[in-house]
């Protein structure tokens, strides 16, 4: 929660909740906004559906912490489009469209306010993600880049930590971790290791991961593991979350600025062509 | 109870038939309240409703329609649509994976858009019947009402506050300024809450305490329980859920 100081100035690096008043709110005004979004879906039989919560979230409050800014802290919004994992008990998805909406929406309800930086936390990633198309997500890179488009005053930003942070962690956790492996394991041993249940056996689907975009998680990893469990610890799930945050933290000081020198696009006129 | 920190295996072999749906919001609730105010309040209660029921409790949402309070600090929101949209698709996933009743536990007033949609996904949902928990409250006859200016209130009043000083004291702070209007609760409708009171309150905050929060939400654990137990029974017998 973010506390008042003597009289009106506030120590830079100020994160708002949903833990603080409105007039708190109007008192420092946050200029940037962090929206996480987790997905809730089966993650093997040792860890829980709520993993990308549990993660997406301490990632999302160690960034906000980070930012040398005014930031509203979002809470998590708990449900994603889960499409590999559909039908399965323990999966809630959402349609491509239903949560384009919510980002949409949200984003819009922050530019009444003023606050015309938007940092959506797309999942966690992967390091071995092909960084510049998100993981599991890309309903939430086309609605980032609508909102660009379409409100010339917002500017809105995507990320994914594990996908930023490939560079320091490709060799921690190199390729055919994807979910449930040992990546997640690690993080939640680190996070929150009580609700790691025992370490089921590793496997990698000789497939590779873009069968997902048509066959169901279970036809490919009948086990719901896609990755190597059995190397996961809570110290490699430090060194990982600790990566993930400073690489975050560094794009989005960086980008932010950049993109800051950028006035709000002019809108061209359509040229018609008269058919006549 | 199943919720989040549950995992596949535990889904897999518990095949739950009921699930807790809560719907907060993320908006402003005065000087005195967070923000958070009717996430925090629903989760408590999904999470109750869930355990007395033995179902599965989904993770509450964190946003829904709180366009009402506009401009002021804090407020964040969904349009109606994406709302019914959320709902449905929500509902579509459990029909799927089994599961016979939603209840939805509506933690912020302006949700109107709720009735009509669930009404909808009850006429074209074929396995999955969505209940909207009541909003009153268990009062034995003989018990003396909870609060004295619960009609006065719309937002941020006895209440909520009431509520708030239960669950978690340390969140209301001073001052607590009552907010008295004189138009009708429809003026939501009409104008956003910063133009009926800047202060963003609707009701009477200054008559809250903690005991009458324990009551309030003891008395809505019991009529939400009371209510599904009673309409999943009458579904049983009217033929829905038979597995044949």
């Amino acid at each position: 929660m973010a506390t008042q100081g003597k009289g009106s100035v506030l120590p830079m690096g100020t994160v708002f909740t949903l833990e603080n008043t409105s007039p708190e709110f109007e008192r420092v005004r946050p200029e940037v906004a962090i929206l996480p979004l987790a997905q809730h879906e089966p993650h093997g039989p040792h860890l829980p559906v709520g993993t990308d919560d549990i993660i997406v979230g301490a990632l999302a409050a160690r960034i906000a912490g980070r930012l040398d800014a005014a930031v509203f802290l979002l809470p998590v919004w708990p449900v994603g489009t889960s499409g590999p994992h559909r039908g399965q008990p323990g999966t809630i998805s959402l349609e491509p469209e239903t949560l384009w909406g919510v980002v949409a929406d949200i984003a819009g309800s922050l530019e009444v306010h003023g606050i015309r930086k938007l940092v959506v936390i797309n999942g966690h990633g992967l390091p071995t993600g092909p960084g510049a198309r998100p993981w599991g997500n890309p309903v939430v890179k086309t609605a980032v880049r609508q909102l660009n488009y379409e409100h010339p005053s917002l500017t809105a930003v995507w990320l994914q930590p594990f996908t930023l942070a490939g560079p320091a962690l490709r060799e921690v956790f190199p390729a055919g971790d994807i979910h449930a492996g040992d990546l997640e394991t690690s993080v939640l041993l680190y996070l929150t290791p009580e609700l790691v249940r025992g370490t089921p056996p590793d496997f990698v689907p000789p497939q590779p991961p873009s069968y997902l975009e048509f066959a169901p998680f279970v036809s490919l990893s009948p086990t719901g593991v896609w990755g190597r469990p059995s190397q996961a610890s809570a110290e490699k799930g430090r060194l990982a979350v600790e990566a993930a945050v400073n690489a975050s933290v560094d794009y989005i000081k960086q980008t932010l600025g950049f993109l800051g020198q950028f006035r709000p696009a002019e809108r061209r006129e359509h040229q018609h062509v008269d058919p006549a | 109870m199943l919720d989040n920190r549950a995992t596949w295996s535990d889904f897999r072999s518990r095949r739950p038939e009921l699930a807790v749906l809560g719907i907060g919001a993320t908006e402003q609730h005065g000087p005195h309240l967070p923000v958070g105010t009717d996430l925090l309040a629903v989760d408590a209660l999904a999470r109750q409703v869930a355990e007395r029921l033995n179902a599965w409790l989904l993770p509450p949402l964190p946003v829904s329609l709180s366009e009402c309070h506009g401009p002021l600090g804090g407020t964040v929101w969904l349009k109606p649509a994406t709302l019914a949209a959320v709902l449905g698709d929500i509902a579509r996933s459990l029909e799927e994976q089994g599961v016979r009743v939603l209840v939805v536990i509506n933690g912020h007033g302006g949700n109107f858009i709720l009735e009509p949609a669930v009404e909808k996904l009850n006429r074209t949902l074929s396995s999955l019947k969505v209940l909207l928990a009541p909003e009153s409250l268990a009062l034995l006859p003989g018990d003396s009402p909870i609060f004295a200016t619960a009609d006065r209130e719309v937002h941020a009043g006895e209440v909520e506050t009431s509520v708030v000083l239960y669950l978690r004291p340390d969140l209301v702070r001073p001052p607590r300024p009552d907010g008295a209007l004189s138009v009708g609760r429809e003026f939501l409708d009409y104008v956003t809450m910063e133009r009926l009171n800047p202060e963003g309150v609707w009701g009477c905050p200054g008559f809250a305490d903690a005991e009458k929060g324990r009551r309030a939400f003891a008395a809505r654990v019991e009529a939400i329980t009371r209510y599904v137990l009673d309409a999943v029974q009458w579904l049983a017998r009217e033929g829905h859920g038979d597995s044949g």
